[in-house]
């Protein structure tokens, strides 16, 4: 461990370190800005962080961010001599830099003003020309003014070795590098919105927020991402009561510096213009405390009529865990029913079993990943399911993994991996076959673990897939043998019952061969973990709270937060179904096809106006704070015009929405009438109803940042039943319902500012299976679910993916909520396009 | 020893006349002092008051005294204000308030803009922080209201057409960005690299 | 006859009291005035022509302001030191001989409310009743400047008191009476001051101290003591309090006048248009002296009346005594 002199003082580092991190551990901020830690080794660019070596091996005026501390040196970062040379670095920065603060979004808190103003150059000593760039419209979510660069070359680092992606470099030579794409277009990449915080200027600057406020007029707080169950941390940016802007906080565990774009630009739901603000109770606007009485009226009647039981509560993984705690503190206390708010239920069991089996021992983060040498993804589609995850992948393979990814599903990547397209009824075997290859013939201690691999063997019985792609198994095989850190990333979302026992068995068994093995499930609902904690055996799935409705058993039904259009692939059924009940009561914020039917509908606030916590895929609590207080976006009350004159003294406007998890509480407080008292603190009642959060009673909010498993667990679980793919002998393709990166999430769905970067939805499907049914790429088809259920759509064909399956996506704007089932088969034909008459999309859109 | 006493008699006495005459001078002095300062009170008396009888003659005020603020316009009579914010951020007291938003050409302007001059100090510090010449202080000061929302400025009434101090002065054509004029037509500037060819 | 002779004193209360008002607010008005052109200002120049009503207006707005009493004063002294203040200064007025006596129809009428032999003495009893007032109504206030600023005016009085009873010795004793009248006539060939210049300087300086006006207005002192010793009066009883002060110059001019101006005494004029003028005189020299000079700081004044003034007015004393026995033989 080198010890070296800053400024004076000592400090001793790792070996390794820069000196510019040195300094900023002792609290000296060298000003830089091409050296950035999440960009990997420095490359020097922009001679911002020179400073003085008086003493040691290397002396006189070196860039800090180049040179690694060694023992005995002695740096000075005031020495005049340092300071002189980082003015002239600014002033020739500054003879070709355009005069456009004014008018430039960066400005406020762009990194090159700041150094502009420290290093105190105010006047314009060169006569000369400025050097000028044409821009590039580079998409919806990005400015680009190329004269305002500086070059330090972070961008391309970022887009190029961080992200993978190549539509975005550098160009031409000497004075005239020119970062931008070859020809016009928007980026590629779904990482783009982070170019907007790297480059140290306004080059990139955000364009949903264009012109819209300066930093320091900003409200800003501490809040989550919750468009995929990652939870990457964030900071959302309010302005005059519309939050305008997100961006990324950094987070050591999880998403380091960087967020997708569909964290990023998935915010505006809170601002929709059509967001529920005001209570309603039979489609009459109401105040809050008014229409809690008449839902708790309403829910009394039927509570005397038809006895507790006939009353239902679904936990939304869409909540807070407060939220959450609330309502089944609530319906445990009047004796209600809950209802699992993960409407799929071969989803909601594989949550299940993932939530069963992760481990403290085994369970790790997404930064942890990067450090894995060999990763099998299991069932999941990084991009679609977890975006953020690809870049934990992308620098894992950077140094030097191996990453196989086990999917039926076209997969894209920005990096070398190994595709085994099987079907989730053949992931069993194809699992069997690669731990075959790898340990055959070596003899294994652990009874159990010969016991899993044996049980493993017998399922093979589907050969099909695997037995295509033999060397590509051996070559994982050696691999993972080889491998002393393997990781396995399960998905919950289409795999195949038990795939979840299957990831957990593998790592098990590899631990048992010495091997630190680890384990990451996906599964896309911010709460999903939070939820499935709260449920108890008795919670039924939504289908069966269906069956009970339709038979009447159920009379009421309490949702917080959850949308069942959205997600039930039912909606006759449904909508039937709900009409039957007597009470719909609905709490949530946005103007969901749910919130129309609702009897009683309580606005809720969205998590940038409450606080809470939720919990993420791998059980870690985290914490939101409240960004603003709520209310109308002041540009949506006067029509863009300016704000009124004279303020209500009753509140703001359109502040109606409290949290759920208060109105839950106050609606338990109305119902418990006198002499019962109702606890309305949820993380006390959490505590004291939930198992997991027993060890935090002492707490008197949720932990932060603290991941709640159980230790370690060693069992087998020895899932033995053989999977299969359905019934194989029905007519069709199996279908298979996936997420997309952009567009088939919930609230994503609602925000307008995501709405350019969504593509027309299309299903999938090989071109071996397309080619009998004459079905040509990007040919539109018609899928037939039996009975009237058809959906029209275009078909994309692809020979990377798995044969007999076609994957749809539920995408907001394909009617796939026809088909009434969450999987099955389906046929596909194509659909004869008459001329003149509109295509099935135009139609869609009309 | 009769000496000594003598001699310290005599220090005593020159002392004393010391003293006499300094506080003979000193007297001498209060008198002319007094008598110079009823003199001067006195010479006031008969010169001419140089109170301004104010309603009735209104004194022209140098151009650079600070009074109500205006908005102004280019020389082209465009809105030179960019809504930039910075003259609400340095404003000490917080009065001005804006929403900046993008013109159909690309131009930055303010959406809506407000100042409350019951709360203005005119200390002059946004016209000082002003990139573009926009704000600018007058020096009309004649603006007091009874009701104070009166006194709360929007845009409409804040945009003068003409350029106040300076007529000439259009940020437009200095700082780049291409709403005036194309990339490298702007004062200043060399033609745009092209970044397809090697040619120099 | 003694119905009479009450018709007429009344009458003759009536007109002096009318005319030392009227004087008074005037005065105010004239401060005003001659103070803002000392400063080369206008003064006040808006209620009427040229500012002539603006005492009028200033009595109306001061009749309509309300009347506050702090919740902790001692509210009957409080309500009754402004008239003290007010009246000790219009009593002295008693004793002024405003003229010759006037001759109507045989009967004669003194021009003089009451002519007292020991006028003299009478006027000093009454000039040192006023600090009562003032030390009362600070004390009564309850307030930490009016009780500093009572404090400051009582020691002030009993500094200059001194001075400005013995400043007027030599004169009694050049007149051989201590009745005003006959001090008048005593100087029906010269007026005193010619005579007497230290006494009368002696004399308006004490006189000055006396009446709190600058620069011995540290019981006021606006800048440090907010006003002083009627920092928590307002309404009426504050103008009671600011009356009395310009009531009180012009009995020091009046005063003046009759101890070394040669009272009525002059040509061509009736006695009391002279009297009048020559009372006048000094009222002015204190508004010219209020734009002149600065206030005194505490211990100058205090050395100034007892190291200075009082020495030389002993002195005066000493040497008028000693002159007159020489003369006299
Ligand atoms: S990048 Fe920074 S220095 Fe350049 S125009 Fe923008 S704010 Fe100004
Ligand atoms: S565009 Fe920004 S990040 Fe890229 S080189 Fe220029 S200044 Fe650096
Ligand atoms: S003059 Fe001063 S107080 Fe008034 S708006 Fe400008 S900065 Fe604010
Ligand atoms: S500083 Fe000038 S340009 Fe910027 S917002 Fe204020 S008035 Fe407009
Ligand atoms: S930060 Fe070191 S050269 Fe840019």
């Amino acid at each position: 461990m080198p010890l070296l002199t800053i400024d004076n003082m000592d400090i001793e580092v790792p070996r390794g370190t820069k000196v510019i991190d040195a300094a900023e551990q002792l609290g000296i901020m060298i000003p830089r800005f091409c050296y950035h830690k999440a960009l990997g080794p420095a490359v020097g660019a922009c001679r911002l962080c020179a400073v003085k070596f008086m003493e040691g091996p290397v002396k006189g005026i070196q860039m800090s961010c180049m040179v690694e501390a060694a023992d005995g040196m002695k740096v000075s970062t005031t020495d005049p001599e340092a300071v002189d040379f980082r003015r002239h670095v600014i002033e020739w920065l500054m003879m070709n830099h355009p005069h456009d603060c004014p008018v430039c979004d960066e400005g406020g808190h762009c990194l090159l003003q700041d150094e502009t103003v420290s290093s105190a150059h105010s006047l314009r000593r060169f006569p000369g020309l400025k050097r000028t760039y044409r821009n590039q419209d580079i998409g919806p979510f990005l400015r680009h003014e190329m004269n305002r660069c500086i070059h330090c070359y972070r961008c391309v680092r970022y887009y190029q070795e961080i992200t993978g992606y190549r539509d975005l470099g550098a160009m031409q030579l000497a004075s005239r590098v020119y970062f931008g794409r070859f020809e016009e277009g928007p980026l590629e990449s779904p990482f783009s919105g982070n170019l907007i915080e790297l480059c140290p200027t306004g080059v990139f600057t955000d364009k949903p927020s264009r012109f819209r406020a300066r930093r320091w007029d900003l409200q800003r707080a501490e809040t989550l991402c919750i468009h995929c169950s990652m939870g990457c941390n964030i900071i959302a940016n309010v302005r005059y009561r519309e939050v305008i802007r997100i961006e990324p906080r950094y987070n050591s565990e999880i998403n380091g510096y960087f967020i997708c774009d569909r964290g990023r630009y998935g915010f505006s739901y809170v601002n929709h213009e059509s967001r529920p603000r005001m209570a309603q109770v039979d489609g009459q606007n109401l105040t809050t405390a008014e229409a809690l009485r008449k839902t708790a009226a309403r829910i009394s009647d039927v509570a005397q009529g038809e006895g507790p039981s006939a009353i239902a509560a679904l936990l939304s993984p869409r909540s807070s865990l407060e939220t959450l705690a609330s309502l089944s503190h609530l319906a445990k206390s009047r004796k209600w029913k809950t209802v699992s708010g993960i409407f799929d239920p071969g989803r909601r069991s594989r949550i299940r079993s993932a939530v069963q089996h992760l481990h403290s021992d085994t369970a790790i983060s997404m930064q942890d990943l990067k450090n894995r040498d060999f990763i099998l993804v299991l069932g999941a589609d990084p991009l679609n399911d977890a975006p953020m995850l690809v870049l934990a992948l992308r620098q894992a393979w950077r140094s030097g993994a191996k990453i196989a990814v086990m999917d039926p599903r076209p997969i894209f990547l920005t990096f070398d991996f190994d595709h085994l397209p099987a079907t989730p009824g053949e992931m069993r075997a194809c699992m069997g076959a690669i731990l075959d290859s790898a340990f055959e013939g070596e003899k294994v201690a652990d009874e159990k673990g010969a016991a899993f691999l044996d049980s493993l063997e017998s399922s093979s019985g589907n050969e099909g897939a695997h037995a295509e792609m033999p060397h590509r198994i051996d070559a994982i095989a050696e691999a993972l043998k080889k491998s002393q850190r393997p990781a396995i990333v399960c998905g919950t979302d289409m795999a195949a019952e038990g795939t979840g026992t299957l990831a957990a068995d593998t790592v098990r068994f590899l631990r048992s061969r010495n091997q630190e093995a680890a384990l990451l499930y996906l599964m896309n609902y911010p709460n999903a973990f939070g939820q499935t904690l709260l449920e108890d055996s008795d919670t039924l799935t939504f289908e069966a709270c269906l069956e009970e409705i339709e038979e009447g058993r159920i009379k009421a039904l309490l949702i917080a937060e959850a949308d069942p259009f959205f997600h039930y692939p039912d909606r006759p059924r449904l909508e039937k179904a709900l009409e039957k009940l007597d009470l719909l009561a609905l709490f949530d914020y946005l103007p969901s096809g749910t919130a129309e039917k609702a009897d009683h509908f309580l606005p809720t606030s969205t998590l940038f106006e409450s606080s809470g916590s939720y919990v993420n895929h791998e059980g870690r609590i985290q914490r939101f704070h409240p960004v603003y207080e709520g209310g109308t976006p002041m540009l949506q009350i006067n029509d863009g015009d300016h704000p009124p004159r004279v303020y209500d003294t009753d509140g703001v406007p359109g502040g109606d929405p409290r949290p759920a998890d208060r109105l839950i509480a106050e609606l338990g407080q109305v119902l418990s009438g006198d002499g019962e008292v109702f606890s309305d603190d949820p993380w006390k009642n959490l505590t004291a109803d939930i198992a997991p959060f027993f060890k935090y009673r002492h707490l008197d909010a949720p932990p932060e940042n603290v991941r709640i498993l159980p230790d370690e667990s060693s069992v087998f679980e020895g899932n033995r039943e053989p999977q299969s793919d359905g019934d194989a002998e029905a007519e069709g393709l199996q279908i298979i319902y996936t997420e997309w990166i952009f567009g088939t999430e919930e609230l994503a769905a609602f925000s307008k500012t995501l709405r350019p970067a969504e593509k027309e939805p299309f299903v999938c499907l090989h071109s071996d299976d397309a080619a009998p049914l004459g079905i040509g790429q990007n040919d539109p088809v018609r899928i037939d679910f039996g009975g009237d259920c058809v959906l029209e759509s275009r078909a994309k064909l692809f020979d990377r993916m798995a044969r007999g399956v076609l994957v749809i996506p539920r995408h907001y704007r394909l009617d796939w909520k026809i088909s009434g089932r969450f999987g099955g088969r389906a046929r596909i034909e194509r659909l004869r396009e008459t001329p003149g008459s509109p295509s099935p999309l135009e139609r869609e859109e009309q | 020893m009769a000496d000594d006493k003598s001699v310290e008699a005599k220090v005593k006495t020159e002392e004393e006349k010391g003293r006499l005459r300094s506080g003979l001078k000193e007297g001498i002095e209060a008198v002319k002092g007094l008598y110079d300062s009823y003199a001067v009170t006195a010479k006031h008396l008969f010169r001419k008051p140089i109170t301004e009888q104010y309603p009735e003659d209104k004194r022209k005020l140098p151009a650079r005294s600070r009074a109500r603020i205006i908005l102004t316009r280019d020389p082209e009579g465009q809105e030179r204000c960019v809504a930039c914010y910075l003259c609400s951020g340095v404003c000490p007291v917080s009065c001005i308030s804006m929403q900046s938003a993008e013109r159909e050409d690309g131009r930055r302007y303010a959406q809506w803009f407000r100042i409350n001059f019951s709360r203005c100090i005119f200390c002059g510090l946004c016209e000082e922080a002003c990139p573009t010449l926009a704000i600018q202080l007058t020096s009309d000061f004649e603006i007091c209201r009874r009701d104070l929302l009166e006194l709360v400025y929007e845009k409409e009434d804040l945009l003068t057409d003409h350029g106040g101090k300076n007529e000439t002065y259009d940020f437009y054509r200095h700082a780049g960005v291409s709403v005036k004029g194309d990339k490298g037509e702007h004062i200043g500037e060399r033609p745009p690299v092209n970044v397809k060819t090697n040619l120099p | 006859m003694w119905l009479f002779g009450l018709l007429v004193l009344l009458i003759k209360i009536a007109a002096i009291l009318a005319v030392v008002f009227g004087t008074a607010a005037y005065l105010i008005l004239l401060e005003r005035k001659l103070l803002g052109r000392l400063q080369i200002r206008l003064g006040p120049n808006r209620v009427g022509f040229g500012g002539i009503l603006q005492p009028i207006a200033d009595g109306m707005k001061v009749l309509l302001k309300e009347d506050l009493i702090p919740a902790d004063a001692d509210r009957t002294i409080f309500k009754f030191a402004p008239a003290v203040v007010a009246s000790g200064a219009l009593l002295i007025l008693a004793v002024i001989p405003l003229g010759r006596p006037l001759t109507v129809r045989g009967y004669e009428i003194p021009l003089i409310i009451t002519d007292l032999n020991v006028g003299l003495l009478y006027v000093f009893a009454l000039s040192s009743m006023s600090v009562y007032g003032m030390a009362l109504g600070a004390w009564a206030s309850n307030s930490k400047y009016s009780l500093i600023g009572g404090i400051r005016g009582a020691a002030q009085m009993i500094s200059y008191e001194l001075s400005l009873g013995l400043s007027l010795v030599p004169v009694a004793l050049m007149a051989g009476s201590l009745n005003l009248t006959e001090i008048v006539e005593a100087q029906a060939n010269y007026p005193f001051i010619l005579a007497q210049p230290v006494a009368f300087l002696i004399f308006l300086i004490s006189a000055m101290a006396e009446a709190k006006r600058l620069p011995f207005d540290l019981p006021e002192a606006e800048n440090e003591l907010i006003g002083g010793f009627h920092t928590e009066y307002s309404g009426m009883r504050f103008a009671l309090f600011f009356v009395g002060e310009y009531v009180n110059m012009v009995v020091i001019g009046a005063l003046v006048a009759v101890f070394f101006l040669g009272g009525w005494h002059g040509p061509w004029l009736p006695g009391p248009v002279w009297l009048f003028l020559k009372a006048m005189i000094v009222p002015v020299f204190m508004i010219w002296t209020r734009a002149t000079l600065p206030r005194l700081r505490y211990d100058q004044l205090m050395q100034f009346g007892w190291k200075i003034l009082l020495p030389v007015a002993l002195l005066n004393i000493l040497i008028t005594g000693g002159i007159l026995v020489w003369i006299n033989g």
